[in-house]
C-alpha cells in the first residue's frame, strides 16, 4: 500500500517544525594524513627559504627543535654554529683531496677499490664530513637503520664511530636499496611531525586501532584534570586529557582508578579471601573442591583438618556442638572482603552491560543507516533528512549508554558515608536508565515492526511522535545526570572530615593515616 | 653491507691487527681441532692498565661475531662470574659502543672494541649495572672493591 499525497504532505508539514541545529564550534581540528603532510611541508618550505638551507637540512633542524619553527629561528639566529655542530650540519665540509687518484679502502668491509671511472660512484661520504665508505656498505647501513631504528633513522649519523655528521633525506633517497625503504622513511617523517611535536599536548594521534587521523587541540589548557572529549572522523571518541575512551562527565582520575581496579590483582585477592580458608598449620589458602569436610593440605605440610571448624582431624572428629566464642579474625576479614567484592561486582556488571549495549547499538545503528532507512525511504517515500529523527534517536542511545556506563564508575566511588548524595544520584541514574531502556526498545523493536509489517503511514507518524518525544525526554534525564556528575552534587551537603579508602572503599576518619580495614595509606597522609 | 661481508672484513681486520696492534693485547681467531681457522670467534687478551688496580692482570675475552657483522656488533664475553660492575653474570660485557641500539657503528674495529673495554675496566659506568656484587661493592665499599679487583688481577697472570 502506497501512502497518498495528502498524508505525505501532512508528514512534511509536521517535520518542518524541526529546527536545524547550528554547527557547534569545536576547539579542535581532526587532521587527515594529507593535512598533516601539508602542514609539515609548509613548515619545511618556510625554513628552507628563511635560512637558505636544503630540504634535508631543514628537516634535520626542525626535528632537532621538535618542529617548532620559531624556536628554530631563535636558536639559529642566536648561535648558528652551535646548532650546526649539535645536529651535524657542519659548515665548510672538508675538501676531498683524494678524489682524483689512488685506490681506496672502505673502512666497513675493508675492501679495496682501485681508482677508475666509477671511482667516485663507489666512494661516498656524508655531505658534512670526509669519512668515505663504499656504496654497498652505505646501502646496508641505511636500510638497517630504517628497518631497526624507528624514528631514529631520521637523525642518522655518519658510520664513523666519532663522527656526528648528519645523513639527511637527500642521501637516504639516493642510497636506499628499495622503494619500500623510502616509503617507510617518509612514514617516519610524518610520524615525527606528530610524535616529536613541541605541541605534544596539542597534536595527538587518534588512539583507535587502524585510524590514521591526528587531532590538533587548539585551545587546550592542560592540567585541569577534567575530562575533555574529542571525536575523531573515524567516529571514535576519546578523552584528550588521559587518552582513554571518552568518559565525560566522569573525571579522569575516577576513570583511572576504575580501570586500574578492574585490571588489578586486588579483586583476585578479594576472591581468595572470600572463597578460601588458610590452612591452620601453614596458612596457605585452600579452596574446598570436594564434598567432605576432611581437608588435607598439600605436601610438604600435609596437615589434616576440618573445613568447618579448622580443628585438627582426629579419628573421631566432631564439631557439631555449639561452643560459646567469638568469630576469629580471619572470618571477619573474610566478611568485609565479601561485602566489598559483592559491591564491586554490582557496579562492574552494570558498567559492562552498558558497554555491551553500546557496542550492540553501534552495530545496529550501522544497519539502520545502511538498510532500514533505505527501506523506509522506499516505503513511505520519505527522504533521509525527514527520517533523521531515527538517526537522532540512535545517536542519543549510543551517547547515553556511554554516560550511563561511566556513571557506574562514578557511583562506585561515592564515599560510603554520603548517603544523601548517593540516594539522590541513584534516583537520577535510575530515572535515566529506565527511560533509556524505553527509548532503546522503541528504536529497536518498534522500528522493526514498521519496516517488516505493512502499516499505514498514520501509524508511522504516531511512531515518529513517540520516538521524538522519548528522545527529547531521555535527553533531559541525561542532562540532569550529567550535571549532577559534573558538579559532584554540591547541593547535597556532606558532613564531617572523612576519607574513603581507594583500595577497599572503607570510610575512615579524617585523622586516620592508614585505612583501618586494609592498612593502605591515606591519599592525604601518604606521599606528597 | 649485503650478506657475506662479515668474513671478508674479519680477514682484513686480522691482517691489519698482525701489522700493528696495541702493546700487551692479543686477538686471534679461534683454531678448530682440525686445524682450520674460525673467523667468527676471536680469543683475545686485554691487559689491565698500568697504574690501576687492574695492572698485572691479562684478562681473557672472547668475541663472537654474527653473519650480520659489521651491521651488528660482536658479543664480547669474559669468563662467567667475572668481577666488574658492567659485566653480566654470564660474562657478557655491557658497554654503549657494543649496543646495537645505541652506540654501535659499523666502522668500529676490533682494536677499538678491545681498547674501549680496557678503558671500561678501570672506569666502570655506575649508571648501567650488570651484576649485583660488583656494583654494590663499587658503590658502597671502595676498599673491598679494590681488594677484589687486585685479587682478580692475580688470578689472570700473563701467559708467558
Amino acid at each position: 500500500m502506497m501512502p497518498d499525497m495528502e498524508s505525505n504532505h501532512h508528514l512534511n508539514r509536521f517535520l518542518r517544525e524541526e529546527d536545524q541545529k547550528p554547527l557547534q564550534h569545536l576547539p579542535y581540528t581532526v587532521l587527515k594524513e594529507a593535512d598533516i603532510s601539508q602542514r609539515q611541508l609548509d613548515d619545511i618550505t618556510q625554513v628552507c627559504s628563511t635560512l637558505s638551507v636544503a630540504r634535508s637540512a631543514a628537516i634535520i633542524l626542525l626535528r632537532h627543535c621538535n618542529w617548532n619553527v620559531s624556536k628554530l629561528f631563535d636558536n639559529w639566529f642566536d648561535e648558528e654554529d652551535e646548532v650546526r655542530i649539535t645536529v651535524g650540519l657542519f659548515k665548510n665540509p672538508p675538501v676531498d683531496q683524494f678524489s682524483t687518484y689512488g685506490s681506496f679502502t672502505c673502512e666497513i668491509c675493508f675492501e679495496t677499490f682501485p681508482g677508475g671511472d666509477d671511482f667516485d660512484d663507489q666512494r661516498i661520504s656524508s655531505t658534512f664530513c670526509d669519512h668515505f665508505y663504499c656504496r654497498a656498505c652505505w646501502v646496508g647501513y641505511i636500510s638497517k637503520s630504517i628497518a631497526n631504528d624507528g624514528l631514529g633513522c631520521l637523525s642518522l649519523k655518519c658510520p664513523h664511530p666519532c663522527c656526528g655528521a648528519a645523513v639527511g633525506e637527500d642521501m637516504i633517497f639516493v642510497l636506499a636499496a628499495e622503494s619500500a625503504d623510502k616509503d617507510k622513511y617518509l612514514r617516519y617523517l610524518l610520524r615525527s611531525y606528530v610524535e616529536d611535536s613541541y605541541r605534544k599536548r596539542k597534536i595527538k594521534w587518534c588512539p583507535a586501532p587502524g585510524c590514521d587521523h591526528a587531532v590538533d587541540f587548539v585551545d587546550y589548557v592542560g592540567g585541569s584534570g577534567g575530562a575533555c572529549d574529542v571525536s575523531c572522523l573515524c567516529s571514535y571518541k576519546f578523552c584528550w586529557n588521559c587518552n582513554e575512551e571518552a568518559h565525560s562527565p566522569v573525571k579522569c582520575d575516577t576513570v583511572a582508578k576504575w580501570i586500574l581496579k578492574h585490571k588489578d590483582e586486588s579483586e583476585n585477592t578479594n576472591w581468595i579471601l572470600v572463597n578460601t580458608k588458610p590452612c591452620p598449620e601453614c596458612r596457605r589458602p585452600i579452596e574446598k573442591n570436594q564434598g567432605c569436610s576432611h581437608m588435607r593440605c598439600r605436601a610438604p605440610c600435609k596437615f589434616e583438618f576440618c573445613w568447618i571448624c579448622l580443628g585438627p582431624w582426629g579419628g573421631s572428629h566432631s564439631c557439631n556442638s555449639y561452643l560459646q566464642g567469638v568469630k576469629n579474625e580471619s572470618d571477619k576479614r573474610k566478611e568485609v572482603a565479601k561485602l566489598n567484592l559483592d559491591r564491586y561486582i554490582h557496579y562492574y556488571e552494570r558498567w559492562v552491560a552498558n558497554h555491551e549495549s553500546r557496542q550492540k547499538a553501534l552495530v545496529d545503528f550501522q544497519l539502520v543507516q545502511d538498510v532500514h532507512l533505505k527501506k523506509l525511504d522506499r516505503k513511505y517515500r520519505q527522504t533521509n533528512p525527514i527520517l533523521s529523527f531515527i538517526t537522532e534517536a540512535w545517536l542519543k542511545i549510543i551517547e547515553c549508554r556511554r554516560v550511563l556506563k561511566w556513571s557506574y564508575a562514578y557511583g562506585y566511588y561515592i564515599p560510603k558515608h554520603e548517603h544523601g548524595k548517593r540516594q539522590f544520584f541513584e534516583y537520577l541514574q535510575g530515572e535515566a536508565e529506565s527511560g533509556l531502556e524505553k527509548l532503546h526498545h522503541c528504536a529497536e523493536v518498534e522500528l522493526e515492526e514498521h519496516i517488516n509489517a505493512d502499516k499505514p503511514i498514520e501509524d508511522f507518524i504516531e511512531f515518529r511522535t513517540k520516538l521524538v518525544q522519548l528522545t527529547v525526554l531521555i535527553g533531559n534525564y541525561f542532562k540532569n545526570l550529567v550535571r549532577a556528575m559534573e558538579n559532584d552534587l554540591p547541593e547535597i551537603s556532606s558532613f564531617g572530615d572523612y576519607w574513603s579508602c581507594y583500595i577497599c572503599t572503607y570510610v575512615n576518619e579524617g585523622s586516620a593515616t592508614m585505612c583501618v580495614m586494609c592498612s593502605s595509606q591515606s591519599p592525604v597522609h601518604g606521599e606528597v | 653491507m649485503s650478506g657475506g661481508i662479515a668474513r671478508g672484513r674479519l680477514a682484513e681486520e686480522r691482517k691489519a691487527w698482525r701489522k700493528n696492534h696495541p702493546h700487551g693485547f692479543v686477538a686471534k681467531p679461534e683454531t678448530l681441532s682440525d686445524g682450520t681457522v674460525n673467523l667468527m670467534v676471536w680469543h683475545c687478551t686485554i691487559p689491565g692498565k698500568t697504574g690501576t688496580d687492574w695492572e698485572g692482570g691479562f684478562f681473557p675475552l672472547t668475541l663472537h661475531f654474527s653473519e650480520d657483522y659489521p651491521s651488528k656488533p660482536p658479543k664480547c664475553k669474559f669468563p662467567p662470574g667475572f668481577f666488574h660492575p658492567n659485566v653480566y653474570p654470564s660474562g657478557t660485557v655491557c658497554l654503549s659502543i657494543l649496543n646495537e641500539d645505541s652506540g654501535w657503528r659499523p666502522a668500529i674495529t676490533v682494536k677499538q672494541i678491545l681498547v674501549g673495554i680496557q678503558d671500561l675496566l678501570d672506569q666502570p659506568n655506575p649508571a648501567d649495572p650488570a651484576q649485583t656484587e660488583g656494583y654494590h661493592l663499587f658503590i658502597q665499599d671502595a676498599t673491598e672493591y679494590k681488594k677484589r679487583v687486585r685479587q682478580q688481577a692475580k688470578q689472570y697472570p700473563p701467559l708467558v
